[in-house]
């Protein structure tokens, strides 16, 4: 009852905007005031649970005491446990080693946690013998690096003679002792139980109040396989993989740059997924990359999973039908769109990376588009262009057209439809809508069915069910090559997301068109189109460089002109450095007065 | 709210120009036809002429107040009073044209093809795009225009060279039309036709310097003129001077008569579509701004809690004319003959009494120092 | 902000819904009529024929019209007729409707037409009907019959194609490449009807009225009115030629109006000069008796070159015009065997077929001024730029002038192609018995 009075509220008065600033993506980066943006959310959260607070116990002061009393005690004893947590967390790790071993055994539920392992041994120092554990996770770890690289050195050569022993124990073993390359020195448990959690090994010595971790990773992963989702003919066939590093080094094996740098964040409180933010240095603009990392940090939540989930947390709206971000699996794309000046996500335990911002003339692109001549490109985008039109609009036109507007039929056309109408006992709107719903229905079938019949069947099902409705007299044939040119088109797409968005969108076209014709298709394109003008992607606006008009941003939008043409990163995006290309980039144009030949341009 | 929106030149030239020429797709042509004649487009092409010259006196008053708006204007120029007066003539204008041009879009599509379905119904569609796109705010009104206007040019101009066939050149002959009396004396209230201009004063600030300010009304004037000669001149070509004083909608009826082949014609209605999206811009530009002009007169905070209420009152007073004649004859006679006084007499009139005070306070300050 | 968006679009959707779809009508829901014909009615104003088509036999590729090539003439056809006496075309619609299970659409109609009695009483009330309706397309073809409406669009029962309303269009397109009909649209038309500067013209359509091939008479023929010995081809009107054939409807000749009242006819040769003096014309057989032996033929495809070039000079009483043909022409048959292909031969062919067009226009303008009294050809318009504003021109009065003028024409004819055969040798042949 109180849900309807505020849902009433809230639709028939007006709600007076937040005064916090979205962020829109300016010229210079050093307008922005760093530390004010990352406290901002966390205010308003306590405003908003104090006024709540505030509002309960006014209103129900007579009625609910209990309650009140109840939830002020429940808040009492959440809020010592979370001081305990945090003491707890942040506690030191002492130099008792069997209170680390204890500890250790009780956050891991050892004996009950089959696949934790701690090894205890001694290790020599200074003729005194010092007790010592690792603890690693079994499967997660490579054994060997473990064996070799901090048991073996601990344990039998610790026993032989130093010559230089004048430091501590901490230091001996860090310096001398573990030949491993990425040793680490934590103080709390917290950081050392990540390390563990993720394929590391952590050392504890007797007598010393730090903790070592070294980094062991070995786990079962897939090796570089082609991309699945975007294929090219004309262009490398790597694709990303699941783990953090490898993706990372793909990258960079591409862009070989030392400004590209790669920041590490972990997002989700249990899960501490690592995520790398990528970007280069020197072309990048700072808010752009300060916001997604606030954005980032910013998200409170269990456990995140996969850069789909994170894609969802970070974009500006989540009821656009186009996407704000771009995923692709593809590391050659990351790297060009590093290079144009945006910055990349990469999640680790997710083939997909993400790119922001993405403006929607990127969603028509293909990784091919680069490496083609410019004829082809093209060319193949205003397929896809033509493709997108069809997929959204088509089954609405077909409607629009046969209830509203015979008369623009041509007359021999208008015959064979009515004709093969005759015998059909629908009316056109619900044999489209039955049309398209068995062909959602068979896609995403399709999707399910074992082996090598799966995309067959998908095609051939739909083909000959199509066939059997006609001569069922269900459907008119004509209706059978719209909803497939409709199908074909939604897949000529290149990017998934947009894809999805419009097979939703064009039911809503089809509504439209079934109520008023074309007048009703017009309305439907007109409120879209305000909608994705409207829409910004990281503070860029959806629709640049079309919408605002930005300078000189036409070399690649729709039409490809040829590579050395191709002199500008894209304005809208703001980058420090403009110009990508000299104004003459191919060197062996020029050619030295007097000599003969033809002239260069 | 308003500071940080800022418009580029080809926005805010392509918003004026669809602005100023959605009227070719209602009834302009066949108004120049019966005003002059067969010497129509050399009506327009005076009209146009005349608003260049009125603009530029206007743009030359213009130049202390970079970045204001006229309501400020008339704020400066009779304190509270006079932003009120100066914002409500305004806010009546909009209002007035936005009733009838959503009657008679609304009419003109029962006309064309829906014949039976109630006119309520019909404008429902239209406010529902007009709401969305105040909701949004203007920035997103005019990037949509920017990408639209070309498409709707392009429709434009295929239907016109589609009925190149139907062309005679004769027809444009005699030249003068119904008398140099007719087309220069009585012609001279048809600068009504670039009225529209009045909206460039209500966007200065988005557009924040004086050059962006005098190329945009001079390129919108421009681009505009050549649009509405063009159709002027086709709907003379095409159809024959006495005859073309009967049609209610010549560019539709252009479209109709498009016949290039056995297979190219029946388009007419592809090109309804750009006509309803030339309309929707227009709707929804100008409805955006009666709800901003209606903020910035009395100093409200928002904009957005007023919408509602606009879009009722917009849609109450659409229905009341009781026949699309009635509804034509409104937007033709009254508005059109003297509309000029509010776009043009009105900013000038303004613009003097505010550089009157300015000076005055100047040489009132320097006296006191 | 978005549960505010989904319950307005709650509420719009709803509101879509409450008063239900209006003018929705499904394609087969349509009864689409090809043709419109308008008589004299007998006990009401007009009698109303429609002819309509039936999209199950066109569609489905005529089924039985292979099966009916023997003599069915009905059951599988592709039309159907309605006839109603009403008094007003919409009326007659309404009436119409009654009887069908669809509704009537006449977005799709090619061609109207007249009968010759209503055309000379006058059509434009009929006329003003057809801009106001959107139903019915500008570029309908205006056509008057010879016969009766009714009898002609019955008559159109077409073989070659299994569309009639594909058998209208194709059909008034002929004169392109036939020059002996017209085809004046609805939109030209009317434009016409109202002009001050031109008068309409229609396209004559008849029923052919020889059953058999024996029947044939050549008594409507007007070739003995130009003193010729066998008529040509254009010496007929519609339903007058000498053909004989299943498909009874035929189109020949020019209906002349003055405003909306038919005043006259032109038979398929003077339709010719009349499309050569307004620039129409395309290219066709034009036959003549051949100069040197006159009991032979020649036949050439003549073409439009340029435009024909007019001039009107109203300084005097009375408005001098003079008109100036450009054409140019192949050979395409001659009879005789003479070498015409030889320059000096050719000059006489070309100038008897200059003389025998000129001749032909000289006598069609007379026509038009002194019988028709209205100018179809359009010199008004030329005549139109001499003013400077409408008051003056319409002072001038054009059309009551135009019964007074004098011509003044010239044909330019030139000869560019002579085929494949470039000499004709002679036949040769044994002789026959010596005559004594």
């Amino acid at each position: 009852m109180a849900g309807l009075k505020d849902t009433l509220k809230r639709l028939l008065f007006f709600r007076e905007p937040e005064k916090i600033e979205k962020f829109i993506l300016k010229e210079n980066s050093t307008d922005r005031k760093i530390p004010e943006t990352s406290i901002t959310n966390d205010d308003l959260q306590n405003k908003e649970e104090q006024k709540n607070r505030e509002k309960n116990e006014t209103q129900n002061k007579k009625k609910n005491e209990d309650l009140l009393l109840k939830n002020s005690g429940k808040e009492k004893q959440d809020a010592q446990k979370n001081k305990k947590k945090e003491s707890e967390d942040k506690s030191e790790i002492s130099t008792s080693l069997s209170d680390n071993l204890e500890y250790m055994k009780k956050i891991y539920t050892v004996p009950i946690n089959g696949d934790v392992v701690i090894r205890e041994f001694k290790i020599t120092f200074k003729d005194k013998t010092v007790d010592a554990f690792i603890i690693f996770i079994d499967g997660m770890t490579n054994g060997t690096v473990i064996n070799t690289n901090m048991l073996q050195p601990l344990m039998l050569l610790s026993n032989l003679n130093i010559k230089d022993v004048s430091e501590g124990l901490e230091e001996h073993i860090k310096n001398r002792l573990v030949p491993h390359n990425q040793l680490k020195i934590f103080r709390s448990y917290k950081d050392v139980i990540d390390q563990i959690n993720f394929g590391g090994c952590g050392l504890f010595v007797d007598g010393i109040d730090v903790a070592y971790a070294a980094d062991a990773k070995g786990w079962e992963h897939r090796g570089v396989e082609r991309p699945n989702t975007e294929m090219v003919i004309r262009g490398p066939q790597e694709g990303f993989t699941e783990v953090l590093r490898a993706n990372t080094a793909l990258v960079r094996k591409i862009l070989k740059d030392e400004d590209l740098i790669v920041e590490d964040i972990a997002v989700g409180k249990r899960s501490r997924t690592p995520c790398a933010i990528l970007y280069i240095k020197d072309i990048t603009n700072d808010s752009l990359v300060e916001e997604v990392r606030k954005r980032i940090k910013s998200i409170r939540v269990d456990y995140v999973l996969d850069s789909g989930e994170l894609e969802q947390y970070i974009e500006e709206s989540s009821f656009l039908p186009a996407p704000q971000i771009f995923a692709t699996e593809r590391p050659d794309r990351v790297a060009y769109m590093l290079a144009q000046g945006r910055v990349a996500v990469i999640v680790h335990g997710s083939p997909f990376a993400l790119v922001m911002p993405v403006t929607g003339t990127d969603l028509v692109h293909s990784a091919e588009d680069v490496y083609i001549r410019f004829p082809y490109a093209t060319l193949l985008r205003l397929i896809r262009i033509l493709g997108i039109f069809m997929a959204l609009l088509l089954p609405g036109f077909y409607v629009a057209i046969t209830n509203y507007h015979q008369e623009m039929i041509p007359t021999d056309l208008i015959f064979a439809i009515s004709a093969s109408r005759e015998k059909v006992p629908f009316p056109s709107v619900v044999e489209i809508l039955i049309m398209e719903v068995s062909f959602e229905l068979i896609r995403e079938a399709g999707i399910r069915i074992p082996g090598p019949i799966g995309p067959t069947l998908g095609i051939i099902g739909a083909l000959i069910l199509g066939q059997a409705a006609v001569a069922a007299n269900i459907v008119s044939p004509i209706l059978i090559i719209i909803v497939a040119v409709t199908g074909i088109g939604s897949f000529a797409v290149p990017n998934f997301s947009l894809a999805f968005a419009f097979r939703i969108m064009r039911f809503a076209f089809i509504f439209l068109g079934a109520a008023i014709g074309f007048l009703g298709i017009t309305t439907g394109v007109f409120v879209m189109g305000i909608a994705l003008c409207a829409a910004k992607s990281f503070g860029v606006p959806f629709m640049a460089p079309f919408g605002p008009r930005t300078a000189g941003s036409f070399a690649n939008q729709i039409i490809r002109a040829p590579i050395w043409k191709q002199e500008k990163r894209d304005d809208y995006v703001n980058p420090k450095d403009i110009r990508r290309q000299a104004k003459i980039s191919r060197g062996w144009i020029k050619r030295s007065p007097g000599k003969e030949g033809k002239g260069g341009k | 709210m308003a500071s940080k929106i800022v418009f580029g030149k080809w926005e805010s030239i392509s918003l004026l120009a669809v602005l100023m020429s959605t009227q070719i797709f209602l009834g302009f042509p066949r108004l120049m036809v019966e005003a002059a004649g067969t010497g129509a487009w050399l009506l327009v092409i005076y009209a146009a002429v005349l608003a260049m010259l009125l603009f530029a006196v206007i743009s030359k008053l213009y130049s202390p107040f970079e970045g204001k708006d006229i309501i400020d204007i008339g704020g400066l120029a009779g304190g509270n009073a006079g932003r009120i007066i100066t914002g409500s003539i305004f806010l009546l204008y909009l209002i007035f044209i936005v009733s009838v041009s959503l009657r008679e879009y609304a009419e003109n599509m029962r006309i064309i093809y829906l014949n039976v379905t109630p006119i309520s119904f019909v404008e429902m569609f239209f406010l529902a795009g007009m709401i969305a796109g105040a909701f949004m705010g203007i920035e997103s009104i005019v990037r949509l225009g920017a990408i639209l206007a070309p498409v709707i040019a392009v429709g434009f101009f295929m239907i016109t060279f589609g009925i190149y066939p139907y062309y005679d050149f004769s027809k444009i002959f005699p030249v003068l039309g119904s008398g140099v009396n007719n087309i220069f004396l009585r012609g001279f209230s048809k600068i009504s036709v670039f009225s529209a201009i009045s909206i460039l004063f209500l966007i200065a600030p988005f557009l924040k310097t004086n050059k962006n300010f005098k190329v945009t009304g001079y390129a919108s004037i421009g681009i505009s003129a050549v649009m509405l000669t063009w159709s002027s001149l086709i709907n003379i070509l095409a159809f024959d001077y006495p005859a073309a004083l009967e049609r209610l909608m010549p560019v539709f009826q252009m479209a109709r008569l498009v016949n290039l082949g056995r297979f190219f014609q029946r388009v007419e209605s592809l090109f309804m579509i750009a006509w309803a999206v030339s309309g929707f811009l227009y709707l929804s530009a100008v409805f955006f701004f009666i709800a901003y002009v209606f903020r910035k007169t009395f100093k409200l905070e928002y904009y957005r809690p007023v919408i509602f209420p606009f879009a009722t009152l917009v849609f109450t007073i659409s229905l009341m004319p009781p026949n699309v004649i009635t509804a034509t004859r409104l937007e033709i006679d009254y508005f059109r003959n003297y509309v000029w006084i509010i776009s043009f007499v009105l900013p000038i009139v303004v613009l003097l009494i505010a550089r009157a005070r300015i000076k005055a306070s100047k040489t009132g300050g320097a006296e006191n120092a | 902000m978005p549960k505010k968006v989904c319950m307005l679009l709650v509420i719009f959707i709803l509101c879509c819904m409450l008063p239900g779809c209006y003018d929705r009508q499904e394609v087969d829901d349509f009864a689409y009529v090809i043709a419109i014909g308008l008589d004299k009615g007998k006990i009401n104003i007009l009698r109303l024929t429609l002819q309509l088509a039936k999209p199950t036999v066109i569609g489905s590729g005529g089924g039985g019209e292979g099966g009916g090539g023997g003599g069915g003439s009905d059951g599988s056809e592709a039309t159907t007729t309605i006839v109603v006496e009403t008094p007003s075309i919409f009326s007659g619609l309404n009436m119409a409707n009654n009887s069908l299970s669809k509704k009537l659409n006449l977005a799709h109609a090619k061609v109207m037409v007249f009968s010759k009695e209503l055309a000379q009483e006058g059509i434009e009330r009929y006329i003003n009907a057809i801009p106001r309706t959107r139903e019915i397309r500008p570029n309908i073809s205006i056509a008057v019959s010879t016969s009766s409406a009714e009898d002609y669009i019955k008559a159109v029962q077409p073989h070659l194609e299994i569309n009639p309303a594909k058998y209208y269009e194709m059909n008034y397109q002929t004169f392109k490449y036939t020059g002996l009909s017209i085809n004046n649209d609805f939109h030209n038309f009317y434009s016409q009807m109202k002009s001050t500067y031109q008068s309409a013209t229609a396209v004559l359509a008849g029923v052919n009225k020889f059953n058999s091939a024996e029947d044939f008479s050549l008594q409507s023929s007007t070739y003995d009115e130009k003193g010729r010995p066998y008529p040509l081809e254009g010496d007929f009107k519609a339903g007058d030629m000498p053909r004989e054939s299943k498909l009874k409807a035929e189109i020949m000749g020019l209906a002349v109006f003055n405003g909306s009242r038919m005043v006259g006819e032109l038979d398929g040769h003077e339709t010719t000069m009349h499309l050569m003096v307004t620039g129409e014309y395309g290219h066709g057989f034009i036959t003549i008796p051949d100069p040197i032996r006159k009991d032979y033929t020649v036949v050439l495809e003549v073409k439009r070159s340029r435009n024909p070039v007019c001039s009107v000079d109203i300084s005097g009483e009375r408005p001098r015009i003079s008109v100036k043909v450009i054409l140019e022409a192949d050979i395409q048959t001659i009879q005789s065997g003479i070498e015409y292909e030889k320059p000096e031969n050719m000059k006489i062919l070309e100038k008897a077929y200059e003389d025998f067009l000129r001749e032909s226009i000289i006598k069609y303008l007379k026509r038009t001024t002194e019988e028709f009294k209205s100018d179809i050809c359009g010199f008004g318009k030329i005549a139109k730029a001499k003013f400077l504003t409408w008051d003056e021109w319409e002072r001038y009065d054009w059309l009551n002038r135009y019964k007074d003028a004098e011509f003044n024409v010239e044909v330019d004819f030139k000869i560019r192609r002579t085929g494949l055969i470039v000499s004709t040798v002679p036949v040769t042949l044994s002789k026959e018995k010596e005559a004594p």
